[in-house]
C-alpha cells in the first residue's frame, strides 16, 4: 500500500441553487480543486463523483466542462457517504497502484427536487412506505437516547447554538445567523423530539480533491501536502435488540478503528473532527462512536464545550451538516476540504490552533433493520 | 387477513389474523439455525441458509423507542407515531402506532398488532396495514 496526498482541494458554497444543475456547481469545485493543487488538469488519470440523486452519467458530464474527457470516470453512491466513498475510491486507486493522480468529487443539487421535507427513501423498504423517515428515525434515537442518559431537550438545542456558532465563521456555510436554546426549542416540531433546526437543511454545492501518490509529491505539491493517513469504508450490519438504538454505531466503531489503525493513532490525537451531524443527537453519538468519550457521554462534550472552537477536540467547525449544510453527494467531500484548510492554516477565523491530525466520518442512510449503509472515515496530516 | 376485496391493504403476507381476531406479524424463520428476520430475507443472516419459512411472531412485544411524526411525505396524514418494538423472537420492527397514544406510551410497554389505516393511495384512498397499539391501560 503507497502513501496518498491531498494536492488541492475546492469546493463552492452552501445554499439552494436550483437555477445550477450539479455539473454547474461540479465543475466549479473540480477546477477550484485543480487551481488549488497547482497542477496542469491532464495530469488526472481517473475520477470519482459521488452523488445521490444527480442522474446519469453526472461525473463526465461535469468534467467535460473544464476539458477532462477520456479517463475513466465512475459515479459513486453511498448515500449521505457518497462524497467520502469517492474519496476512499481515489485513496485506494492510488494507494494500491494502479494510478498515480486522481480526483474526487462530490456534487448534489436537493433544492430541484425538494422544497423541503426528508428526503425521498426506497419504497420498496416496508418501514419506509409506512411512513419512516430519517428525522423519525434519528427522532427514535433521541427519545431513547434522553431517557438513558437524562439528556434534555435543551442540551439537545446547545448542539445547534454550537453549530450556527461556527458556521458564522465559515464563508461557505448554509446557514451562518447565529442562534439561542430557545428559538432551536420553539422551532417548529418534526418528529418528537426533533424540532426543524435540530435537521440539517435541504442544500445544493460541489466539492473536490485532487490526490497523488508519495512518489510524486514532492514533485507536484504547490502547497503543503496533506498526507492521507487512514482511510476506510465499510457497510452496515444487522441490528436487533441486542442493541439501542442509541447506542454509538457499531458500523461507525467498526470502520474508524480500521483508519486508526492505519494511521496508527487513537481517538486522543485527533486534533479536530468532521462528523455527521444531520440531526442534532448524531453528533453526540458519533463521537461516542469515534471514541471520543464512552457511550453516553457524548453530549457531557458539547455541555464543557470541548467540541466548540478553543476546546481541546473541535467538532464540525465548518457548522457541520446542520449549518454548513447537507447536499448529500457532496458533504463527505466538504468535511474533507473543511480539515485540509485547517491542517494548512488556511481556515481564517474559525482556524483550530496547531491543528495536525484530523478525522472525517460519514455515516450513510438508515433502516431500522440496519446499522446504516455506507461508513466511512478518513484520517488525515500535516 | 381483510374480508373486504375493495380494501387497499399494503403487504398483506406480513400479518395474519387468527379467529380471535389476534393479529401477528409474520417473520422469516430460518429452519437451520433458527434466526428470525422481518421481513423476510431470502438467506439466512447468520448461517446463510436459504431454507427460510413464514412463521408468526408472539402477538406482542415491548417497546423500545418511539417518537410523534408531524411533518412527513404527502401520502402521510400528520401526525402519527412511529415505534420500534422488540419482540420474543430477537427481532425488532418499525411501525405506525395512532396519534391518540403517543402521551400514553412508557418504553419497555407491552404493545400488540392490529390493522389500520397507514397511508393514503394516489387517488386519495385510505391504505391500511399492520400498526402497534398499547396492550395495557
Amino acid at each position: 500500500m503507497r502513501d496518498v496526498y491531498i494536492l488541492g482541494v475546492g469546493a463552492t458554497r452552501c445554499g439552494r441553487f436550483p437555477d445550477k444543475g450539479a455539473y454547474i456547481l461540479g465543475r466549479e469545485a473540480a477546477w477550484a480543486a485543480i487551481e488549488d493543487a497547482g497542477i496542469h488538469p491532464r495530469k488526472i488519470e481517473i475520477a470519482f463523483c459521488g452523488h445521490v440523486y444527480q442522474g446519469m452519467g453526472v461525473g463526465q458530464r461535469t468534467l467535460k466542462e473544464i476539458g477532462l474527457v477520456g479517463q475513466p470516470v465512475v459515479n459513486v453512491e453511498g448515500a449521505c457517504g457518497s462524497g467520502t466513498l469517492s474519496f476512499w475510491e481515489a485513496w485506494r486507486s492510488i494507494a494500491y497502484g494502479q494510478y498515480d493522480v486522481a480526483l474526487a468529487l462530490g456534487v448534489e443539487n436537493l433544492s430541484r427536487i425538494l422544497s423541503g421535507g426528508p428526503l425521498p427513501l426506497e419504497e420498496d423498504d416496508v418501514e419506509v412506505a409506512l411512513g419512516m423517515g430519517m428525522p423519525a428515525l434519528y427522532a427514535m434515537r433521541a427519545q431513547r437516547y434522553m431517557e438513558e442518559y437524562g439528556v434534555t431537550n435543551e442540551q439537545l438545542a446547545k448542539i445547534v447554538v454550537k453549530s450556527r456558532k461556527h458556521a458564522a465563521l465559515n464563508p461557505i456555510a448554509q446557514y451562518r445567523k447565529e442562534t439561542t436554546v430557545e428559538e432551536v426549542l420553539n422551532d417548529p416540531m418534526i418528529a418528537d423530539p426533533l424540532t426543524r433546526s435540530q435537521c440539517c437543511p435541504i442544500g445544493d454545492a460541489a466539492a473536490a480533491a485532487v490526490l497523488c501518490s508519495g512518489e510524486l509529491v514532492s514533485k507536484l505539491a504547490k502547497k503543503t501536502p496533506i498526507k492521507v493517513l487512514g482511510c476506510a469504508a465499510q457497510s452496515g450490519k444487522y441490528t436487533g435488540p441486542d442493541r439501542l438504538v442509541c447506542d454509538p454505531s457499531e458500523n461507525v466503531a467498526r470502520t474508524a478503528s480500521m483508519a486508526y489503525e492505519m494511521a496508527g493513532l487513537g481517538p486522543e490525537d485527533m486534533d479536530l473532527a468532521e462528523v455527521h451531524d444531520a440531526f442534532s443527537v448524531a453528533e453526540p453519538l458519533v463521537t461516542e462512536a469515534l471514541g471520543f468519550c464512552e457511550k453516553g457521554a457524548g453530549i457531557r462534550l458539547i455541555e464543557e464545550e470541548r467540541t466548540s472552537l478553543g476546546g481541546d477536540i473541535v467538532v464540525n467547525p465548518s457548522g457541520g451538516l446542520l449549518s454548513r449544510g447537507h447536499p448529500i453527494g457532496a458533504t463527505g467531500l466538504l468535511q474533507t476540504a473543511e480539515i485540509v484548510w485547517h491542517l494548512r492554516g488556511e481556515a481564517g477565523r474559525r482556524q483550530v490552533e496547531g491543528a495536525k491530525v484530523g478525522i472525517i466520518e460519514t455515516m450513510g442512510g438508515a433502516q431500522p433493520a440496519m446499522d446504516g449503509i455506507t461508513c466511512v472515515v478518513s484520517i488525515l496530516g500535516k | 387477513m381483510s374480508e373486504n376485496s375493495n380494501e387497499h391493504i399494503f403487504r398483506p403476507d406480513l400479518f395474519t389474523t387468527d379467529d380471535n381476531g389476534t393479529v401477528r406479524l409474520v417473520a422469516g424463520h430460518c429452519k437451520n439455525c433458527g434466526y428470525y428476520t422481518f421481513p423476510k430475507y431470502l438467506a439466512c443472516p447468520k448461517c446463510f441458509s436459504d431454507d427460510i419459512e413464514d412463521k408468526p411472531l408472539s402477538p406482542t412485544g415491548k417497546l423500545h423507542a418511539y417518537t410523534l411524526v408531524r411533518r412527513s411525505m404527502p401520502q402521510f396524514p400528520v401526525p402519527y407515531g412511529l415505534a420500534l418494538v422488540d419482540f420474543p423472537e430477537g427481532v425488532r420492527v418499525m411501525a405506525q402506532f395512532d396519534a391518540q397514544y403517543y402521551e400514553r406510551l412508557r418504553t419497555g410497554m407491552e404493545m400488540g398488532v392490529t390493522v389500520g389505516p397507514v397511508r393514503k393511495g394516489e387517488g386519495g384512498e385510505e391504505i391500511k396495514s399492520y400498526k402497534f397499539y398499547p396492550v395495557e391501560g
